[in-house]
């Protein structure tokens, strides 16, 4: 424990260089087990394919050719960045009042309502994912329910395809937009909308025109965090996406594990990951306009 | 002709009762103040002006019109909050358009009165900057300018000198007081310092614990002070015990106290024998060395028939303060008082002195 | 409504929203509530009506020696995941609000990079690199290491966030008493940010113990973790005993936001 004890008579400013240590542990870590790491993904998809070991001898930059020459990868791509703008979008009309309502409330209940919102969030993925499939299963609780009031004779198909996807990953994802919006929200002074009311604007123009834009921020954070987090999702459309639900993500697996085609699905892992920092690009550059303005 | 009346309002929450029957009328132009601890009720009264809070029971009305159950936005209140609540993501122009816009002011209109407003407020050329971009005087006019730009039958300010350095609240207090009385527009103010009370309004409230403690001219509740605990709050001030001797006249009265017997002002119908304090404000004592008075401790305090009271006793501590000494002096019954004495005499501490004062300058409590 | 608006009464447009509200939370809850439900329920389907309350698939949960293994495996992985980052993730949070200069910054987004990507990539990126240094995933240790990057953040953000909320004068006060660096940490700073560590804590926990993505491609022959093992399961059954296991996750989860709830108030979590 000698190190731990000289730590605290180095604090003084002036011999800073001792209190390294402290950061090294971590830094080891991270960068040793996670940039690096990330730096083997390129690699690995420069190699050449083998079918008597991982790879082969030399580079080439064959398999994103190949990939972006195949109109069924191109496929998957779309429905993976569809399945996310859907999410993200339904995230945020559904998170939006959520988050302005927890900003609001006083009540007791407060504290309750905030572990709604917070668990979904810890209560494990696979878990959740198995939770949407009694759901929509073709004779699960939703289907028992639609037939039960007679909307429907036939049970609908809800999963093994996008539409089930879509769902359950927005339930997933649900809080990852709502607890940056209540940040934001919460962070925004009260007077400001009573200063709006004082002046003669209703409730309604209140939140058009002060609320709204002042979460602007609140809502790009949120927004960017579902996108990203719902078209990398692999347990959720592996475990209800069936093939007609089949994202990337699950495309990358198969190569990875069953396929055993590391190259070519490291190939697709960057694609993938190149598309998703395009779209961040091109939004943040959308929601710029409307951030100018804020602080 | 009242511009605004607040008739009887009661407020609670669950068991706390914060307003208990608030009865303030309002002159048209009137510049009044809200003064009181935390707590008192004061910003609650404000909120419920403002609509933001609406009342248990009692009305308040605008000149005939009742707004007990209008919405803030249907009131035509004018509002400076204590943060300032300008929109950040506006210029100085658009959060003064706010309010003409949802009026409905034509545009040209808007840009002539923003403009005339600006100048008001000595803010011309600032109208493209954001907020951040301004100091914190700047921001308290343009909220002040914000307020005033849709013309409100009444302007309301909650505390907003808070915020501000010392130098700056002295200059606002007189640029606020200045600006109001050229426009003539009735305004309520919420505070807990009362100098800025006592220099700005027309009318003090006192308030406490949700009850009014005085309603009156800034004189009147300085000089004649309706309770012990309005005197405290209001200015330093001395009290000495005693018991009503007799009454002389209208608001004389002689006051038998440990000291002696003293003549004072207090309120009509005092009736003898009655327990009062005796008010006496620092400023309105003076002093002088018990050597060149010829007085004996202890003798009776009234000079006769002069108003005039003397009052034995030695000094106990004495505080430089610049323009003035504070002395602390202890009589001959015990009791201590506060005396301001000008610097170039200074006396020592332990020294005998003879404190004088008139009785037109006390003001008789009742205990 | 409350607040800036209270005593002024509800209009039509508040109720439809509260219910509109009311309906998103329930949406929210409803899939967790439901697997609880039908964990304890004794019928064969996971499906409804109710047929009553019975145990019997928590039972043959506790029978199966997989789900038992899986279940210590998860608790073991996560568990040194915790204590792994309790102490590098405290020691960087300290380092970084009190002694880093010029690289804070970048110090900083290194620090929480981790949750910045997503976990699919990472897992995929140490499946790679496993290999190429030859570590591989024939052990634990791969799997492991994995945990312990994905979960070193919420250590750090919620240690650091602590230290950030934690007034310095308290320390320099300790320093003038004459109490020596050690004994200003340790009486002074690190019960301050007590709460902060163990929030950190139970919240990697969590997470290392839901964690899939990284389990399912780290993973050592032989062994699943506890999402694993119902993952599998899932292919080739659905029955209750998937929503025993599910329960128990879940369960787990609310006990550690209980104990966050009670100690330090869910509110300042940081992720």
């Amino acid at each position: 424990m000698s190190a731990v004890e000289a730590a605290p008579r180095v604090e003084g400013r002036s011999n800073r260089g001792s209190t390294t240590w402290m950061v090294v542990p971590a830094l080891v870590l991270l960068i040793g087990f996670f940039a690096l790491p990330y730096l083997t993904i390129i690699t690995m998809s420069l190699r050449e394919a083998s079918t008597r070991a991982v790879y082969g001898e030399g580079f080439t930059l064959a398999h994103y050719t190949t990939a972006l020459g195949d109109f069924y990868i191109w496929g998957i791509l779309g429905r993976t960045l569809l399945i996310g703008a859907t999410v993200t979008v339904i995230s945020l009309l559904l998170g939006y009042p959520v988050a302005y309502h927890l900003a609001k409330s006083r009540s007791r209940w407060t504290s309750l309502l905030y572990i709604f919102v917070l668990s979904p969030l810890l209560v494990g993925l696979v878990v959740r994912t198995f939770a949407w499939m009694i759901i929509l299963s073709n004779n699960g609780v939703a289907n028992q329910a639609l037939q039960a009031v007679g909307l429907i004779d036939f049970p609908l198909q809800l999963m093994n395809n996008s539409l089930g996807v879509t769902i359950a990953l927005t339930h997933v994802f649900l809080p990852f937009v709502i607890l940056p919006l209540l940040g934001n929200l919460q962070a925004i002074s009260p007077d400001l909308a009573m200063a709006s009311r004082s002046l003669g604007a209703s409730r309604m123009r209140t939140f058009w025109k002060v609320t709204l834009p002042l979460s602007m921020p609140g809502i790009q954070a949120g927004t960017i965090l579902v996108f990203v987090l719902s078209i990398s999702a692999y347990v959720t459309p592996a475990m209800l996406g069936g093939t007609g639900g089949r994202t990337m993500s699950v495309l990358v697996v198969q190569y990875l594990v069953d396929n055993f085609r590391w190259p070519a699905g490291a190939a697709l892992a960057i694609i993938m990951a190149a598309v998703a920092v395009i779209f961040v690009g091109l939004y943040l550059r959308l929601t710029a306009r409307a951030m100018r303005r804020l602080p | 002709m009242t511009a605004l009346t607040i008739d009887r309002i009661n407020k609670r929450y669950g068991n706390l009762h914060i307003l208990k029957d608030i009865s303030i009328p309002i002159g048209q132009g009137e510049f009044v103040s809200l003064l009181g601890p935390s707590g008192c009720g004061k910003t609650t009264t404000l909120r419920c002006i403002a609509g933001f809070e609406r009342p248990d029971t009692g009305r308040i009305l605008f000149g005939e019109r009742d707004v007990t159950r209008a919405l803030p936005e249907q009131r035509d209140i004018g509002m400076v909050f204590q943060s300032y609540a300008l929109f950040p993501h506006m210029t100085v122009a658009e959060n003064l358009s706010f309010g003409l816009e949802v009026r409905k002011v034509a545009p040209a209109d808007r840009q002539r009165r923003i403009a005339d407003v600006l100048a008001m407020v000595r803010l011309e050329g600032y109208d493209k900057r954001y907020p951040r971009e301004l100091s914190g005087g700047q921001q308290q006019r343009v909220a002040l300018a914000r307020a005033l730009v849709i013309e409100p039958s009444v302007l309301l300010l909650d505390e907003p000198l808070a915020n501000l350095d010392a130098t700056l609240r002295d200059e606002m207090r007189f640029f606020i007081r200045d600006l109001q009385q050229r426009v003539g527009i009735t305004s309520i103010y919420v505070t807990h310092d009362q100098a800025e009370a006592m220099v700005m309004s027309d009318k003090i409230v006192v308030m406490n614990a949700g009850t009014i403690s005085q309603f009156g001219s800034p004189r009147e509740i300085y000089e004649r002070p309706a309770s012990q605990s309005v005197a405290g709050f209001i200015g330093r001030s001395n009290t000495i015990s005693g018991k009503i001797a007799e009454a002389l006249g209208q608001d004389g009265y002689k006051v038998e106290t440990p000291c002696g017997s003293i003549g004072a002002t207090g309120p009509a119908g005092l009736s003898k024998g009655a327990e009062v304090k005796i008010m006496i404000r620092p400023e309105n004592i003076s002093t002088r060395s018990q050597a060149a008075s010829g007085h004996q401790q202890g003798a009776g305090a009234e000079e006769a028939g002069s108003g005039e009271n003397v009052l034995a006793g030695s000094v106990v501590n004495s505080v430089y303060q610049g323009s003035a000494n504070q002395l602390a002096v202890k009589l001959g019954s015990g009791d201590r008082v506060i005396v301001d004495v000008n610097g170039r005499n200074p006396l020592e501490v332990g020294e005998q002195v003879a404190l004088r004062f008139a009785a037109r300058d006390t003001w008789l409590l009742a205990s | 409504m409350t607040g800036a608006t209270s005593g002024v009464e509800k209009t039509i447009w508040d109720r439809l929203f509260t219910v509109l509200v009311a309906a998103i939370y329930i949406f929210l809850m409803f899939p967790i509530v439901l697997v609880v439900l039908l964990s304890f329920n004794s019928g064969e389907f996971l499906a409804f009506p109710l047929e009553g309350f019975s145990l019997r698939w928590f039972e043959a949960l506790f029978s199966n020696k997989r789900f038992l293994d899986a279940t210590l495996y998860s608790i073991q992985i996560a568990a040194t995941s915790t204590i792994v980052n309790a102490v590098i993730g405290t020691l960087a949070a300290i380092y970084v609000a009190r002694h880093a200069t010029v690289a804070r910054d970048y110090i900083r987004l290194i620090m929480t990079a981790p949750l910045l990507v997503p976990e699919i990539l990472t897992a995929i990126a140490l499946l790679f690199y496993f290999y190429e240094i030859r570590i591989g995933t024939d052990y634990s240790i791969g799997i492991q290491i994995g945990h312990i990057v994905v979960t070193f953040p919420y250590v750090f953000l919620n240690v650091s966030s602590a230290l950030f909320n934690f007034d310095r004068s308290q320390e320099e006060a300790a320093r003038s008493l004459g109490a020596g660096g050690w004994m200003t940490f340790r009486r002074v700073t690190l019960p301050a940010i007590k709460p902060g560590i163990i929030t950190g804590c139970l919240f990697a926990f969590v997470i290392s113990f839901d964690i899939f993505n990284i389990s399912l491609l780290l993973k050592s022959l032989g062994s699943n973790t506890l999402p694993l093992e119902l993952f599998d399961y899932l292919r080739f059954n659905f029955d209750p005993t998937a929503a025993a296991i599910a329960s128990l996750s879940i369960f787990m989860t609310f006990a550690a936001i209980l104990i966050i709830d009670r100690t330090v108030g869910l509110r300042s979590l940081r992720f």
